[in-house]
């Protein structure tokens, strides 16, 4: 608030001091009052009345500053009202306990919502929990079964897990705190996992996977790391060209270590690729090729954001995509 | 024959599990009353226990501790949670492997068998592989016949083993991919062709020219 804001603020009562002192003195001056008194009585006034704005001008200034300090120092903003010390003045305090009113409700439906997220979550992890029961006797009759039907029937098995796998991450993601557990690990660890998580809907596609001085540790998630490198795989194989190549290699980039997951496949046409991290985007890819859910490479972005894991992607419309997955150091991982 | 011990609540996943494990050649035990499971392991001596983590009642990792102190036998717990905290925990409360579902049949297999060796209890993978005139030695990489030798590459070494374990069937192309992908070689069918062509010229060298024989529209024969 500055003084000009106060004072334009003020000008109605500002006025009525003033046309209050210029009938005062008009009656004084009408009643036979010297015109030296007149003048002292108007200085006093006069200095009064400064004072007694300015006064309020340091007071209320001193208490927004206050307020806004309160505000800043809030982690979640909407509990400021139940933050700050009440008012005295009491206009303002009727003011103050109305916004108190609208934000408890706010607060209310804020807590149920989150309640409700959590619960969400719950049910969902759960169901991922009693799916996986069926999924695994399915996987096991399956064996039973000739060579053919046994690879189509395990292939789309597959399809069904990776749809589940990421239901559970994108559940996850809303709260990826819980979940995490940073440790060493291989990366060839991580891609031979991620490997046979989809290696159906590779082998059935043609694919060769070549890794490339894969022999090195990174700090990371296990589980996570395993899913983003999944979901690069199933984009290589969807999106394949002719004699479809994927390599995986790996290289030291001061402490950091760089991951790229490079395919031969259509590529992305360029306009398109600042989308491909935003939620529910497709592409014309997608379109064309059918089976996008376009939430792959989001979870991609989100996860690795939390992971603090560099996340670069490059292509060339009709020959190949790379995509670049840089891992931190352990010293510069922050959230531990 | 070695006997494995299957903990595992879900009625069909225990007995396809079991089916599975019968014909892979190991005894299965399975435990239908989930009531004082280390008294039931201690009177079987189990090589091995595959334990689910979500049991009725009692869960795994406490019952992992009981059985530890009843049986030496290894345990791999199989979960389908799969949060990490989980495996962390699972493998300090002595478990010896961890295995979420829904797992594949290879890779469980796999970890069943390199358990079993790391206990000492196992079989020592078969090193020298004998078909026919034919002997390969998994080690070296080295096949031989009458006296004369060649070696092979990773990818003619995996191909030829897996030919040679089904002497006499018929292995599909699908089947070999399978079995080299097993083997973390991520091909894809030309390269196949390509390895092949380059295993059977080996073969030729030593005096084989012949050894494998292509079944048409059905695979490869030793």
């Amino acid at each position: 608030m500055t003084l000009r804001e106060f004072l334009s603020d003020r000008l109605k009562h500002i006025a009525l001091q003033v046309i209050c002192a210029g009938l005062a003195t008009l009656f004084l001056f009408a009643t036979g009052t010297q015109p030296g008194v007149l003048v002292i009585l108007l200085i006093v006034f006069l200095l009064v009345f400064l004072t007694v704005n300015m006064f309020d001008f340091f007071q209320r200034r001193a208490r927004l500053l206050e307020l806004k300090s309160i505000l800043d120092g809030l982690d979640r903003k909407y509990l400021f009202t139940e933050c700050v010390p009440p008012p005295k003045g009491l206009f303002e305090r009727k003011l103050f306990d109305l916004a108190r009113l609208a934000g408890r409700d706010m607060i209310g439906a804020v807590s149920d919502a989150q309640a409700s997220q959590r619960e969400y979550r719950e049910y969902v992890e759960r169901w991922v929990h009693e799916i996986k029961a069926p999924l695994t006797a399915a996987r096991l009759i399956c064996r039973e079964l000739d060579g053919d039907t046994r690879r189509k029937l395990t292939a789309e098995l597959s399809q069904i897990e990776a749809h589940i796998e990421r239901a559970l991450f994108y559940a996850r993601a809303e709260n990826p705190e819980q979940d995490c557990l940073f440790r060493q690990i291989e990366l060839e660890k991580i891609a031979a996992q991620a490997i046979e998580n989809h290696r159906s809907l590779l082998i059935q596609n043609g694919i060769r996977v070549e890794l490339e001085n894969m022999n090195r540790a990174v700090y990371t998630d296990e589980k996570w790391a395993v899913f983003i490198l999944g979901q690069l795989l199933q984009n290589a194989a969807r999106y394949r060209g002719p004699e479809p190549v994927i390599t995986l290699s790996a290289k030291p980039l001061g402490k950091q270590v760089q991951l790229t997951v490079s395919d031969n496949g259509i590529g992305i046409p360029a306009h398109e690729l600042p989308r491909v991290f935003d939620r529910g985007f497709t592409g014309s890819n997608g379109r064309s090729r059918g089976g996008s859910t376009g939430m792959g490479l989001y979870l991609c972005g989100k996860l690795s954001g939390f992971l603090e894991l560099g996340l670069e992607i490059v292509s060339e419309e009709g020959k190949r995509t790379t995509v670049t997955l840089t891992f931190p150091t352990k010293q510069n991982l922050t959230k531990l | 024959m070695q006997k494995i011990m299957i903990i595992e609540d879900d009625p069909v996943i225990r007995e396809e599990l079991a089916l599975l494990l019968e014909n892979e050649g190991y005894t299965a035990l399975v435990i239908k009353r989930f009531t004082d499971i280390p008294a039931q392991a201690a009177r079987v001596h189990p090589n091995l226990i595959l334990l689910d983590i979500g049991l009725p009642g009692k869960d795994g990792f406490s019952l992992c501790a009981a059985l530890r102190k009843a049986v030496p036998a290894p345990i791999i717990f199989v979960t389908s949670r799969d949060a990490g905290a989980d495996e962390v925990r699972a493998l300090s409360l002595g478990g010896d492997d961890y295995i979420t579902k829904p797992y594949s049949v290879p890779v469980l297999l796999a970890r069943i068998k390199a358990v079993l060796r790391r206990s000492g209890g196992g079989p020592e993978q078969a090193d020298l592989l004998e078909a026919g005139e034919l002997r390969l030695s998994m080690a070296k990489g080295v096949v031989s016949s009458g006296g004369k030798a060649i070696e092979l590459s990773r990818n003619e070494l995996r191909i030829l083993a897996c030919l040679m374990v089904h002497t006499g069937q018929i292995v599909s192309r699908a089947d070999l991919i399978d079995a080299l992908w097993d083997n973390r070689i991520y091909i894809d069918d030309n390269t196949l062709s390509v390895n092949m062509t380059r295993l059977r010229g080996k073969l030729a060298e030593i005096g084989l020219p012949d050894a494998i024989k292509t079944r048409r529209g059905m695979g490869y024969q030793l």
